[in-house]
């Protein structure tokens, strides 16, 4: 993907070049979308939603008033990000605090269901279906080391008795399957795919 | 993996790290996309967990019907989902709701904007009102849009559906859509995108 300087896209875009508008989509959404991913929690709606709010937000201002430094459009849009993200978070703590805590223990069933359908279900399916085919009970251990406990590498590379270069090339294969199952099951509806490891 | 990349995943950087970190992603995709791959394998190795951690310290013969059993239940919550969103037939296409001719850009118009911390809804003027969708839109593609009316215990009824919708630019896409014929309550404009599994958006707003 060519890479389009932030002023210029500010300069399209306030002389309302509407090409201009899609290749900022383009351009930012990937960055937003890791920026985000860490600040909703595992809530893939709520990740969606703020993704498109920070570029409606974005397009907006470049219509109109502009930004100081058009240099860090890049910027200016991870913090809109940024704000937007605490702002929900707020609204969401406001809205606990509001809590019938009876109604809501009457209610715990639904509550689960609901954060079961926000999640990142691809994604889940995906890994399950990875476990089950690595051949290595020790990967399947080195996945849960790294991912999920968050070990580092040479912790984990002393514990499962692996060298350094295993252990990487290990994980390169996890990884590149993980990818090809997400393609294979026709989930990459985006262009995240493309992505080289 | 690029080391800052798993630093950032296991979150080892100080804020002000990964401040500039996540703005170099905004302004590089490509990484980025690299980046979010990887947090989509943390995230489902983190779901998975949620339930059990069984299936990453198994052996090989470990019963297998478990691990189907557990991605068909999966498979049957996305089918639910997709079913739920795309239930009740709609009705035939009716002049409540159509395109946007060039003659109507003048009149009475709407903006709907799914707004966080909006707590109220936009109101529908009399007559026959341009309704614009502040969303993002992909203009290589037709859009459905789906009138739902949403009654007090949240049933929804699809009185209107119009197909093959371009969007007006990439951030805003138009229907005009005739109010008198509507009753007084709810409603809902569903969008979905044409040919994709993208999950549809709503917008609500009043006939009062």
């Amino acid at each position: 993907m060519d890479f389009v300087p932030g002023g210029e896209l500010s300069r399209r875009i306030r002389q309302g070049d509407v090409s201009a508008e899609s290749e900022l989509i383009r351009q930012f959404e990937p960055g937003l979308r890791v920026l985000l991913r860490r600040r909703t929690g595992g809530d893939f709606g709520l990740l969606q939603d703020l993704v498109q709010e920070t570029l409606i937000v974005v397009i907006q201002r470049l219509r109109g008033a502009g930004i100081d430094d058009p240099q860090k459009l890049a910027a200016f849009a991870a913090q809109t990000a940024r704000n937007l993200a605490i702002a929900s978070l707020r609204k969401a703590e406001r809205q606990k605090t509001d809590v019938d805590s009876d109604a809501t223990e009457r209610n715990a069933d639904p509550a689960r269901g609901l954060h079961d359908l926000t999640s990142d279900v691809e994604a889940a399916l995906a890994v399950r279906a990875l476990l089950r085919e690595l051949p290595q009970p020790r990967d399947r251990l080195m996945l849960k080391r790294f991912y999920l406990e968050d070990h580092d590498k040479q912790l984990i590379c002393q514990e499962l008795s692996l060298s350094e270069a295993a252990f990487n090339q290990a994980l390169s294969r996890a990884r590149k399957r993980f990818r090809q199952i997400l393609e294979e099951r026709g989930f990459a509806k985006r262009d995240l795919l493309d992505a080289d490891t | 993996m690029n080391d800052r990349i798993e630093q950032y995943l296991a979150g080892r950087m100080s804020e002000s790290e990964a401040r500039a970190f996540e703005d170099h992603c905004v302004a590089h995709p490509e990484f980025a996309k690299q980046v979010e791959l990887e947090q989509r394998l943390k995230d489902g190795i983190t779901q998975i967990a949620r339930g059990s951690t069984e299936e990453f310290v198994r052996s090989e013969s470990a019963s297998r019907w478990q691990i189907a059993a557990a991605g068909a239940g999966i498979l049957f919550s996305l089918l639910t989902v997709f079913i739920l969103w795309n239930g009740g037939q709609p009705r035939a296409p009716q002049a409540i709701m159509a395109a946007v001719t060039s003659e109507e850009r003048s009149g009475k118009s709407l903006r709907l904007a799914m707004v966080r911390g909006e707590d109220g809804k936009p109101a529908l003027q009399q007559g026959r009102v341009r309704v614009e969708i502040a969303g993002l839109f992909d203009t290589s593609y037709h859009y459905t849009v789906s009138l739902d009316r949403i009654d007090h215990v949240k049933n929804i009824e699809t009185v209107a559906t119009v197909h093959g919708i371009r969007p007006a630019s990439p951030v805003t896409l138009e229907v005009m859509v005739d109010s008198d014929q509507l009753t007084t309550g709810s409603y809902s404009l569903r969008v979905s995108k044409q040919t994709s599994v993208d999950e549809p958006l709503d917008f609500e707003f009043l006939r009062p």
